[in-house]
């Protein structure tokens, strides 16, 4: 048997290191690390209430619009207030906004990259993939993120700056939208919409929102479809085997997003808030688990069996996968359903397909929402001071479930907990010893003689897309 | 000592036409306030000088600063600094993984020795001996040092690297560091805020490629063609801080006015950036422009100043502004002490209004 540190990754936010026993070109066990830790939960302690809007989101610059909604969310509870409708929409736009940026720089920036290595030379696909994803010169970096750094634009729109936007506020939004505005944010989503059409798709978004199984998809892929990008990852996924690999098999959870677009729930039971716990078993922090409502965050740098910064969020005890795919579950997409349904779980192959059909159905609603707004109204309703107050902020980040919980006393942050998408995912073994998500779906990966080199533990790691600065905080 | 190929070698060979070469050196130029001289001289120096190898590190962080930057506005831009960058070394976005990543580092730190610039995003933390931002199995600030060694000048991204940032906010659980606290003895350039405007990242990272020196900074170390202004002196909101007219509330009449959001808690008569002139987000705005006031992100130790949100705090600023103002001169002294007395009724007010205000609102 050989134990094998894998890691630092690159193309990666923040520092994650993933150890493997491999016995007979088997994973045996891995253990995954998250060796970043800044305090945020310590920082918050004793701050007036609203200054978690500037400091909260500082937790990562990758995904902070929906670290700033989850803590506006968490205020307005807390103040017992509902924000201005002008001012929600705004937010929910600049949240789709951002997390479709987000499964766009995973897609062709950290994922696709992987199947430009030298190790799939010869492969019948490679030809046409290595030059379009090779990192750094591959043809289609340019494109995307000038595109993508358009879109993005809307950003700026209606919420003036981006990472670390200020915008956003318990009543609402600062930024109110005029006729004019209106009209540039429509043309900056049909600019992206031209995008994903010409070079991600092939075809038109409503092609892709009509594919309901696995067989279609492949039609689609040998057929309209067949000079996207999309298509170009599809079969390298399938050649390789991506479909088979990397599976998780515990439930998933989503906690909605985009009001209703994506419900709520939990795959195979009903979801209860309280009862998910985090436990510090092997985190080097101390403590006993608990629940994110009532919990604390006290490093301990030298724990004996810790391996990691991050808690292991559980629950009902369980580890929970969450995410694009965890979304499409409890949505019930029927494309998702199939792939789900034909590997019997979770697959690096279905995860990737989730995220990008997400970037079809969200633009698509997204367009809807820009003739939402109702001009004359306010954006903004003032909130009462915060002086004494319990709330939670729960929001679906391009990575997952997302959420905040907060306890202001006499005027000052009692408690501030977070638990982030990759906490879940990223999570280290809790005290029963159950692994995390990605540490299970690695555990019998086959990598052959290649070892912790293989190609398919990137691709398994990947497809979780680490954000380690969120994991661990 | 390796021979380095130069800036117009590199871009050539991604396809990048003369023009399109010409047009980028007018551009930056530009940009940095080089004028059309800067741009002929500018173009020379990248044909004929050996392109400067820049090294990206990320310490204890949120990458917000690499978001920032790969949205710079200018395609070319971009996509140059982008491939000259990554063609050395950077953890989030080059594609070598692992310990092969880690062997790239060690061949690039000694091929470049003496020449290399190294970027740095976010900073060491120092307690419990660097465990807290542990990176190939050693704590960042060993690695930061090491690489520092062979380096000719530190380029420090963001609050971070120059200050601190909020992860250094009290209690300052990591004793989270900025870079010219660790190495003492190597130019440093500061370029601060949460994060840095992408326009303003490139535009440095372009004149040190293409002089090879560090451009003029100020006292602190800020390259001083985008950190000589106050958000203040370019605000386009001015006019109404001079005519004592103030947002009261989020996106209120008068919000949607355009007045001055001094009273709502802004930061911008005393922070030092471009965010007024340069933007953000392809130009299109900023947080000021969105109807929230500036924090300040680009001044040391903004994290720690006392709420974000208390106007009263912020009367004190203006004891610092009636000196510092060069622009309002004389009368700035006479709207600061009028503005301070508005501040004071009309938070008396607020207390005394209650709620009155939420049917001003349609
Ligand atoms: S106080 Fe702020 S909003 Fe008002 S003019 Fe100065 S920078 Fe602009």
């Amino acid at each position: 048997m050989t134990r094998t540190i894998v890691g630092p990754f690159n193309r990666v936010e923040g520092d994650l290191e993933v150890a493997l026993e491999i016995e007979d070109g088997i994973i045996a066990r891995a253990e995954v690390s998250t060796t970043l830790y800044r305090g945020f939960e310590q920082i918050l302690v004793g701050r007036p209430g609203l200054d978690a809007l500037v400091i909260a989101p500082r937790i990562c610059g990758i995904c902070s619009v929906s670290q700033s909604l989850a803590t506006a969310q968490a205020l307005r509870a807390a103040m017992g207030i509902e924000p201005a409708p002008n001012g929600a929409l705004s937010a929910k736009i600049v949240h789709a906004v951002e997390n479709m940026a987000d499964h766009l720089s995973h897609f062709y920036l950290f994922f696709m990259p992987d199947f430009a290595r030298a190790d799939y030379e010869g492969r019948a696909w490679f030809a046409s993939v290595q030059p379009r994803f090779k990192a750094v010169e591959g043809k289609a970096m340019g494109p995307m993120l000038q595109s993508r750094a358009q879109l993005m634009q809307v950003m700026g729109l209606l919420a003036g700056k981006w990472p670390h936007s200020l915008a956003f506020q318990p009543g609402g939004t600062t930024q109110s939208v005029d006729l004019g505005g209106r009209m540039r944010l429509s043309s900056l989503l049909a600019g992206f919409r031209g995008f994903l059409e010409s070079t991600l798709f092939g075809v038109e978004l409503e092609t892709i929102l009509a594919l309901s199984s696995r067989q279609q998809l492949e039609a689609f892929v040998e057929g309209p479809g067949a000079g996207g990008d999309f298509a170009g990852f599809v079969r390298a996924a399938l050649d390789v085997g991506l479909d088979r690999m990397g599976g998780f098999k515990g439930p998933c959870l989503s906690y909605g997003a985009y009001d209703g677009l994506f419900p709520a729930g939990l795959s195979d039971g009903a979801f209860a808030l309280e009862s998910i716990t985090e436990d510090v078993s092997h985190a080097w922090l101390a403590g006993e688990p608990q629940s994110p409502a009532l919990g604390e965050t006290r490093p301990d740098a030298y724990k004996p069996g810790g391996y990691s910064w991050a808690k292991a969020p559980r629950l009902e005890g369980r580890a929970v996968e969450v995410g694009a795919l965890a979304r499409q579950v409890i949505a019930r997409d029927p494309l998702i359903s199939d792939l789900v349904a034909t590997a019997h779980g979770s697959t690096v192959f279905a995860r990737i397909v989730a995220r990008v059909l997400e970037l079809a159905k969200v633009q698509v609603a997204a367009e809807q929402w820009v003739e939402q707004f109702q001009l004359k109204h306010s954006f903004c309703l003032p909130s009462p001071p915060l002086d004494d107050g319990v709330g939670h902020g729960l929001v679906e980040a391009a990575r997952g479930a997302l959420g905040h919980w907060l306890t202001v006393k006499a005027g000052k942050i009692q408690r501030y907990q977070i638990i982030a998408p990759t906490t879940w995912n990223f999570s280290p073994r809790d005290q029963s010893g159950q692994p995390g998500p990605l540490e299970q779906a690695l555990a019998g990966l086959e990598v052959g003689a290649a070892g912790a080199k293989s190609p398919l533990v990137q691709h398994v790691v990947r497809s979780f897309d680490p954000c380690m600065v969120c994991t661990a905080h | 000592m390796a021979a380095i190929e130069t800036f117009y070698d590199v871009i050539r060979r991604q396809g990048i036409s003369r023009r399109s070469f010409t047009k980028f050196c007018s551009l930056t130029a530009a940009s940095l306030g080089l004028g059309a001289a800067g741009a002929s001289k500018m173009a020379h120096a990248l044909e004929t000088k050996p392109r400067v190898p820049v090294i990206w590190m990320h310490g204890l962080e949120c990458t917000c600063c690499s978001e920032s930057f790969i949205r710079s506005a200018h395609p070319l831009v971009k996509d140059v600094v982008l491939s000259m960058i990554s063609l050395d070394y950077d953890d989030t976005i080059m594609a070598a993984a692992g310990h092969q990543a880690e062997e790239i580092l060690a061949e690039t730190k000694a091929k470049y020795k003496g020449q290399y610039i190294l970027a740095v995003e976010g900073n060491p933390p120092l307690n419990e001996d660097g465990m807290f931002c542990i990176d190939g199995g050693k704590p960042f600030v060993e690695k930061l040092k090491w690489m520092a060694e062979d380096a000719s000048a530190i380029i420090a991204w963001g609050a971070c690297a120059s200050w601190g940032c909020v992860q250094a906010a009290k209690p300052n659980p990591t004793q989270a560091t900025p870079i010219d606290k660790v190495i003492r003895n190597k130019p440093i350039i500061k370029v601060p805020g949460c994060p840095p405007i992408a326009e303003v990242m490139t535009g440095v990272v372009t004149f040190i490629t293409t002089f090879g020196r560090l451009p003029d900074l100020d006292r602190q170390g800020r390259p001083k063609m985008f950190y000589s202004q106050r958000i203040h002196d370019k605000c386009y909101r001015r006019p109404h801080f001079d005519a004592g007219q103030f947002v009261e509330h989020w996106d209120d009449e008068s919000a949607r006015k355009g007045y001055c959001l001094y009273k709502m808690g802004c930061k911008g008569p005393t922070t030092y950036n471009a965010c007024s002139t340069v933007r953000w987000n392809g130009g299109v705005s900023f947080p000021i422009q969105s109807g929230h006031g500036c924090i300040g992100c680009s001044e040391e130790g903004f994290w720690d100043k006392g709420t974000f949100y208390d106007r009263l705090t912020n009367i004190k600023q203006f004891g610092v502004e009636k000196n510092a103002d060069e622009v309002g001169g004389t009368a700035a002294t006479v709207v600061g002490a009028a503005v301070a007395a508005h501040a004071a009724v009309s938070a008396v007010k607020r207390v005394t209004e209650g709620k009155s205000s939420e049917t001003k609102n349609d």
